[in-house]
């Protein structure tokens, strides 16, 4: 094999791209699964027959998601609760982080280190532990059942990890700059958000994307801390059409599309910027 | 440190109730097994993926942004994913299985405790799959190609430009995809939760559905708190190691 380079080079090409498209094939088929699946009358789901393209094409589930308002089942409801939500977590997680990355990088004080390696020690305790305290503690403010007790908790689990991602981001933006804002007469809350928010926005944009990945699907605490259907998030919604006693298996895929595609939506776009934001800040 | 619904402190009477049930120690050994299962796929499978996209070809930042979508699914659309696709009566895999003569009868793939630990192991690490691969291809950008090519130059292989220059300096990524993982998987509750909540016959029961199941269905803070702890202390010695022995903040 070595007399023939260009063989081996084309064979372990291959090799790569195989590797790569059985991944992508793993990673994506089931999720192209439940939409086809969703697309099926009701009558072909129960008996497996689930073909692409689909023998007979209805849209008759996400019509009955759509209109539904009997009970708790607004699906409408939950995906603007949800949005609401983690636009919310999105924007406070940024604003906490950025000051916390901010002192942890640019001031050198008893302990920063340590505080640093805090951000990621603390994700240790499993949620099943903190779920009691925090209901206990948010009753207190009575902030049960409301969208704000949810989106300071949902803050409070990914602050830590994007204070962490923000710091590196920060660190490598070079003194000299802020020292020029100062020789200007800036005070340090212009520098942070005239100078070093813009210079970092690849890591804001990720801290921002991955604090809202995580409150879109976050289900435990949204479950738990709210009570009324109609505040509830989509997981949280989404996950009563599971627990009946008849599984609807066409809303309850349809349901799945609707809780995916808003999320992918949102994610895509700013997809290249995340990636390239995660490839130089998470290991910094 | 309270017996349930009145505030008297107890001592260590919840710590001696959980240390004398069957069933703690039945979760920790499960929550052992599923860390430990749980790591060998999501240390070994991303590392292949990370090199495979590593490497120049067309396409591959598309691939790497489609890789990402397991991870940014809800616990609550994986867990809908594996019910229908492994459903008895309905799901695909049973489906495609009888098609092929593989299998004679349909398999209850979460029903049976020969099968439900696996297969929710498998569904954890497709969701995990991504974020490990990413933080792996972040760490082997930071290798510089012209040591590999050196390398290459002086007659070096696939496997001993692997073995010799990729692997020592990806040991700190490694360590930290590690460190991670290990915490996300012990602690992985709304998966199992949203799927199995502990069945069959506990044998999807991991310490964190034991203490959930305790606090939110038995109403026994005490104990639920009592498990919390302790497992928050393991938790926290393996925190310490890593910090203290496996960190390195690369420069």
């Amino acid at each position: 094999m070595t007399r023939f380079p260009v063989i081996r080079k084309t064979l372990g090409r291959c090799l790569i791209i195989g590797i790569v498209l059985l991944f992508l094939f793993i990673a994506l088929f089931p999720l192209f699964w439940i939409f086809i699946g969703s697309l099926h009358p009701t009558a072909d789901l129960l008996q497996a027959r689930v073909t692409f393209p689909p023998a007979h094409i209805t849209l008759d589930h996400y019509q009955t998601l759509f209109h539904a308002q009997y009970g708790v089942k607004l699906f409408v409801r939950y995906i603007k609760n949800s949005l609401m939500v983690g636009l919310s977590v999105a924007c406070l997680t940024i604003a906490i982080a950025g000051f916390g990355a901010y002192g942890l990088s640019r001031y050198r004080f008893w302990g920063s280190e340590t505080m640093s390696r805090i951000m990621l020690f603390v994700y240790v305790f499993p949620q099943s532990l903190i779920l009691v305290p925090i209901y206990v503690l948010l009753a207190h403010f009575r902030l049960i059942d409301s969208h704000f007790g949810l989106i300071i908790t949902h803050t409070a689990l990914v602050a830590p990890f994007c204070t962490w991602l923000l710091r590196s981001f920060f660190e490598a933006i070079p003194r000299e700059l802020e020292e020029a804002a100062a020789v200007e007469g800036a005070n340090w809350l212009q520098i942070l958000i005239h100078v070093l928010l813009p210079l970092a926005s690849p890591g804001v944009v990720t801290a921002g994307i991955y604090a809202l990945v995580v409150s879109w699907g976050e289900y435990m605490f949204a479950v738990n801390l709210l009570m009324s259907g109609a505040k509830w998030t989509v997981p949280a919604g989404l996950a009563t059409y599971m627990t009946e006693q008849a599984i609807e298996w066409g809303q309850l895929l349809a349901g799945t599309v609707l809780t995916a595609v808003p999320i992918l939506i949102i994610f895509l776009p700013f997809a290249k910027y995340f990636l390239r934001g995660f490839l130089e800040g998470a290991l910094k | 440190m309270t017996r349930a619904g009145v505030n008297e402190y107890v001592g260590l009477f919840n710590y001696q109730k959980v240390l004398s049930s069957s069933l703690f120690y039945q979760a920790v050994v499960n929550s052992l097994r599923w860390t430990g299962l749980s790591l060998a796929i999501q240390l070994s499978v991303p590392l292949i993926l990370a090199l495979a996209l590593n490497q120049r070809f067309w396409g591959n930042s598309l691939a790497r942004v489609l890789m990402l979508v397991p991870w940014i699914m809800p616990t609550v659309v994986v867990a809908i994913m594996l019910r229908w696709l492994m459903e008895p009566n309905v799901g695909l895999i049973n489906h495609l299985l009888l098609a092929l003569s593989i299998i004679r009868e349909p398999i209850d793939f979460l029903g049976r405790t020969q099968s439900a630990f696996l297969t929710l192991v498998c569904a954890n690490s497709w969701q995990f799959l991504p974020f490990g691969t990413l933080l792996i291809l972040a760490g082997l950008q930071t290798i510089p190609r012209d040591v590999l090519e050196a390398a290459w130059v002086d007659g070096a292989g696939v496997w001993q430009r692997f073995r010799y220059i990729i692997f020592p300096l990806l040991g700190p990524v490694i360590g930290f995809v590690f460190f991670l993982a290990f915490v996300w998987n012990f602690n992985t509750l709304g998966l199992i939760w949203l799927t199995t909540q502990g069945g069959p016959l506990n044998t999807t029961l991991t310490l964190p559905v034991l203490i959930y199941r305790r606090a939110f269905r038995g109403f026994a803070m005490g104990e639920a708190a009592a498990m919390g702890s302790l497992a928050s202390v393991a938790l926290m010695i393996v925190g310490v190691f890593y910090f203290k022995y496996l960190w390195k903040r690369p420069t």
